[in-house]
């Protein structure tokens, strides 16, 4: 029973209007710099963009979809109210009013350092200060999650704990632990120096503690979407989950292996040794294991659905699903783009295959192709099982949500497929324009143009994923029951407690978080004579 | 429900997932540290020890021969971006006072009726790095190096500072709708020139960069033909010769003309 | 009772197919890590071998990334060492010229923030943090011309930021080195 439903809805619909803008952008900026703009313009407008939206869209509008599917989750499995609801209204304020603290200098082209952020150059510090805003703000929310479950354990002594809440707690303690990185690079190294109170910042430590975040925050936005796979898809298919315990172990794994691995962006930076990269590169490895694991569990929680339906066959069984189902779509199209976009990673593991790809528009595809195509495809599944629980009215333009979901996909392909495809070939990262005349660019000219046009096609079905929201919200009321999770098809009647708590898991993680980061950081802290100057970005003339 | 403690060795989930856990990075430490740096000929390891210690990343110092020497004088200002941007009253006034000999043709109020460069809010940075060339020859100019060659540090730092301080002045040919050539705007990439403004102040500054606008066009040009033939040879590291190298002399032509009618 | 049993037997062979996948998906994630390893010893490419430090703001000023030492110099053993240094917005060699065939080793930093390049047709890829010394060995098998951006943003003039790689047929770069101890194809 969903009871605080303003304080989800809230996170809900300001996570897609944030969303909104920034798609917005994100297809300007594409059209920006293809050859179908002729490229005559001022370039910061361009690099204010990229960081506006890339802030927007990594830092943002993640944060506010795990935070109020978090808080859902919460009240639906435990059945109970959320305990905490001041605080948690006050970290939805903390994260909102953070964005836009963030966004004005950024907007007003005093910030244009991209969302990454990377000393040594430093724009004002308000961005800074609202992007720890934001993280604080979400803290509060890993907190309630911990205390909510807590409370709940100690009333329900020896019970398994509900799959959606252990992984949902699961995926805020891998948030809580992994923001600390950003953090200790904001608060200790760049603030410092955009407030004035000193003058030099080590570039190379700042990159490190920057990629102790950089890759498990993408892991933070992905369990929402393996919470959906798990605990939404088999019921909404009118099936069962074909194992609670490899879902548990699943999301085990991530909270383990997802930390310690960041150092793969950094493969060819020339502060870290090459065995802490290696280190890094085999544990990159280890993290496929849980995808693999989620995609047979899911697959095969598929088929139970289908054959309760009459399907059959080796591989006919996959016809009668229920195709008809905007959940089911989207969950099938997720997993498609999850393979290709985890296919790329697995290329982007090691640094023999990365050192081809590395900061060339491949990566831009990767990780739109992983987060803005198979993670978020999840977030709108998850937005439209919702709805109708949290407004109490019908969610029923059900042709619309499909065709909305294919753009979604079809506009992901054609976008970053050729991304990719210009990555191979060599086009730098982040440069607000090409010279495409130019024939050592031409030939990327035709797929660039195509990944552009991919960007329109995203803006549309994000307009009419924001039209179905509203449309939900100005309905007919309607009695939608409580909000159910999928059911295992076995429910043991006891589980081991390793799988029914943390400590094991959280003790390993930052266990591994010590053997894989504490030396390169703790030696890059004591080196002196690599604080190099600030060099100040949109100063003033 | 078990009754076994989650952090107890003998709950078998503990064993096993620290077990591998721990034998995963151990495996990969090993493999990381000591294996494949030994198994690599080129990097001239002097032992196990060696090889563990730099494939962690201890920072070592690494023996480069001789550096070739120039053999002309370069720039030995280092320049950061904070630089002399904190302006000290005490500094400005005695810059005023050296700067009454610079008025000869630098003007009374810093912009010159000759095609002297206009220092009048020049950033402090600019001219004092300037200043310096001319001091210690990086930079050669026939009226500026017997100048420069009597100022002590103090008295370059206090100039510049009086001189940052004095207000802009556009020049005569001041044309706000004069449109801006393509080579100031966006550049011309493969060439390897960036826009103007991305470095001298109208778009972002990067230190040391002098502010263009109402900069007298026969003197801008005459630079950029010096980068051009490498006659001036004080852009630290040749960032404005690489870029001056590349411009037809149509473009430069363009560039002054632009700058001069900017304010 | 029969239907206990079937659900037992069922939950059996359920857990069973999942071992077998598990056990699959490890060993698959154990032959990728392993296949990194072996083409890491037998030299694909591997990251560089030590982290060495540089002073950004005094590199013009002393030691071997000065004006005058950059570019490409021929050491005693026959190989080559090309020095660069990435700064807003340019490359300095702005046109690298190497000898193709030739192990050559390339070092550079960066004198300001954070820039990368890349040389286009090859594999060649390194970030150029300041205050740390980029180390590289590379080899071009056939003479031809690359560009080289910048691929890390670093400012407003990032998208300005491309330079030039040349490499030439090692007798006409020997003819070259006779002349100039430190080459480069700019004009």
């Amino acid at each position: 029973m969903l009871i605080n439903k303003r304080l989800i809805l809230a996170h809900f619909w300001l996570a897609f209007a944030v969303f909104g803008l920034a798609l917005l952008l994100g297809a300007w900026q594409m059209f920006l710099r293809s050859p179908l703009n002729a490229w005559h313009f001022n370039p910061e407008f361009y690099y204010r963009s990229v960081t506006a939206h890339g802030s927007a869209m990594g830092y943002v509008f993640p944060t506010l979809i795990g935070m109020g599917f978090g808080y859902a989750i919460t009240e639906a499995s435990l059945e109970k109210p959320l305990i905490g609801r001041r605080w948690a209204w006050a970290g939805f304020f903390l994260v909102a009013v953070g964005a836009i603290v963030a966004m004005i200098p950024v907007s007003l082209g005093l910030a244009s350092v991209l969302y990454t952020f990377y000393p040594p150059m430093v724009g004002n510090p308000f961005y800074y200060i609202g992007v720890v805003m934001v993280v604080v703000g979400s803290w509060i929310w890993v907190a309630l999650m911990s205390i909510n479950l807590a409370i709940w354990k100690r009333e329900n002594p020896d019970k398994p704990v509900p799959l959606a809440m252990f992984a949902n707690v699961a995926g805020s303690y891998l948030w809580g632990w992994t923001a600390v990185g950003a953090a200790l690079e904001i608060i200790f190294q760049i603030l410092p120096v955009a407030l004035g109170l000193t003058a030099t910042i080590d570039a190379g430590l700042a990159r490190v503690f920057f990629s102790w975040t950089l890759h498990a925050i993408v892991y933070f936005w992905l369990i929402p979407t393996y919470i959906a796979y798990y605990t939404i898809f088999p019921r909404a298919i009118g099936g069962r989950l074909y194992s609670d315990a490899m879902a548990r172990i699943s999301f085990i794994l991530f909270v383990v292996v997802a930390m310690p691995i960041g150092v793969h962006h950094l493969f060819t930076d020339p502060q870290v040794g090459p065995g802490f990269k290696f280190m890094h590169s085999v544990f990159t490895g280890l993290v496929a294991l849980p995808t693999l694991l989620t995609v047979f569990t899911i697959c095969a929680s598929a088929e139970i659905a289908s054959r309760l339906r009459g399907g059959s066959g080796a591989f006919g069984w996959v016809r009668a699903l229920p195709w008809q189902n905007p959940i089911m779509l989207a969950t099938a199209l997720s997993l498609v783009m999850l393979g290709f976009g985890g296919a790329g990673g697995l290329i982007n593991m090691s640094y023999q295959l990365d050192a081809s790809i590395h900061n060339t528009q491949w990566i831009t595809g990767h990780f739109h192709l992983i987060f803005g195509g198979a993670i978020v495809i999840m977030y709108f599944a998850i937005a439209y099982d919702l709805w109708p629980h949290l407004t109490g009215r019908a969610l029923e333009s059900f042709g619309m949500m499909r065709t909305q979901l294919w753009l979604w996909f079809v506009g992901m392909i054609v976008t970053t497929f050729p991304w990719h495809y210009v990555g191979v070939l060599g086009m730098p990262r982040r440069m607000a324009f090409y010279d495409y005349a130019n024939p050592a660019i031409s030939p990327q000219a035709f797929s660039v143009s195509m990944s552009a046009f991919g960007g329109l096609i995203l803006l549309i079905s994000g307009m009419l994923f924001l039209t179905v929201l509203i449309r939900g919200q100005m309905a007919a009321s309607s009695e939608s029951g409580a909000y159910k999770f999928a059911v295992p098809l076995h429910m043991p009647a006891r589980i081991p407690v390793a799988l029914n708590s943390f400590g094991l898991w959280l003790a390993l993680m930052v266990g591994l978080t010590v053997v894989n980061y504490g030396y390169p950081i703790a030696q890059l802290m004591v080196l002196k004579e690599t604080n190099v100057p600030a060099v100040y970005i949109g100063a003033s003339r | 429900m078990s009754d076994q403690s989650p952090f107890s060795f003998r709950n078998p989930w503990v064993s096993a997932s620290v077990g591998i856990t721990a034998g995963i990075a151990v495996l990969a430490a090993f493999a990381g540290l000591v294996w494949l740096p030994l198994a690599q000929p080129d990097l001239k390891l002097s032992g196990i020890w060696d090889a563990i210690c730099s494939a962690a990343g201890v920072p070592r110092v690494s023996s480069q021969g001789n550096a070739i020497q120039p053999d002309f004088k370069t720039s030995n200002v280092v320049m950061t971006s904070e630089m002399l941007t904190k302006p000290n009253q005490v500094s400005i006034g005695r810059g005023a006072t050296l700067a009454q000999r610079c008025a000869i043709c630098h003007g009374p109020q810093g912009v010159s009726d000759a095609n002297s460069p206009n220092l009048a809010g020049q950033f402090a940075a600019v001219t004092y790095k300037e200043l310096n060339d001319f001091k210690t020859g990086a930079r050669v100019n026939v009226v500026m190096s017997p100048f420069a060659a009597n100022l002590s540090n103090q008295d370059m730092l206090d100039i510049a500072a009086y001189y940052s301080y004095l207000p802009r002045v556009p020049s005569n040919n001041l044309d706000p709708k004069l449109a801006a050539p393509q080579i100031v705007t966006t550049g011309a990439p493969m060439r390897n020139i960036a826009p103007c403004g991305a470095c001298h102040g109208d778009v972002d500054n990067k230190a040391g960069s002098p502010w263009l606008g109402g900069q007298s066009a026969v003197y801008i040009k005459a630079q950029l033909h010096a980068f051009a033939t490498g006659t001036r040879r004080n852009d630290i590291s040749q960032q404005m010769r690489n870029i001056a190298r590349q411009m037809t002399a149509q473009e430069i032509d363009q560039v002054a003309r632009y700058y001069e009618a900017q304010p | 009772m029969t239907a206990e049993t079937d659900h037992g037997i069922g939950e059996a062979v359920a857990a069973r197919i999942e071992r077998r996948w598990a056990t699959l998906s490890i060993v698959i994630v154990g032959l990728l890590v392993g296949m990194a390893t072996f083409i890491g010893i037998h030299q694909a490419t591997m990251p560089q071998g030590h982290v060495e430090t540089a002073d950004p703001k005094t590199l013009h000023l002393a030691g071997e990334f000065i004006e005058s030492n950059l570019g490409s110099a021929v050491e005693a053993n026959g190989s080559i060492t090309v020095r660069a240094i990435g700064q807003q917005y340019s490359f300095t060699p702005q046109c690298v010229v190497v000898p193709s065939d030739t192990p050559i080793t390339f070092r550079a930093t960066s004198a300001d923030v954070v820039h990368g390049l890349l040389i286009e047709g090859t594999n060649i890829n390194i970030m150029l943090v300041p205050g740390y010394v980029s180390v590289l060995p590379i080899r071009f098998k056939a003479p031809g011309d690359h560009v080289m951006p910048c691929q890390e943003f670093c400012g407003i003039g990032h998208q300005g930021m491309w330079g030039k790689v040349k490499v030439v047929d090692k007798t006409a770069f020997l003819n070259m080195a006779a002349a100039k101890r430190r080459l480069t194809c700019v004009d």
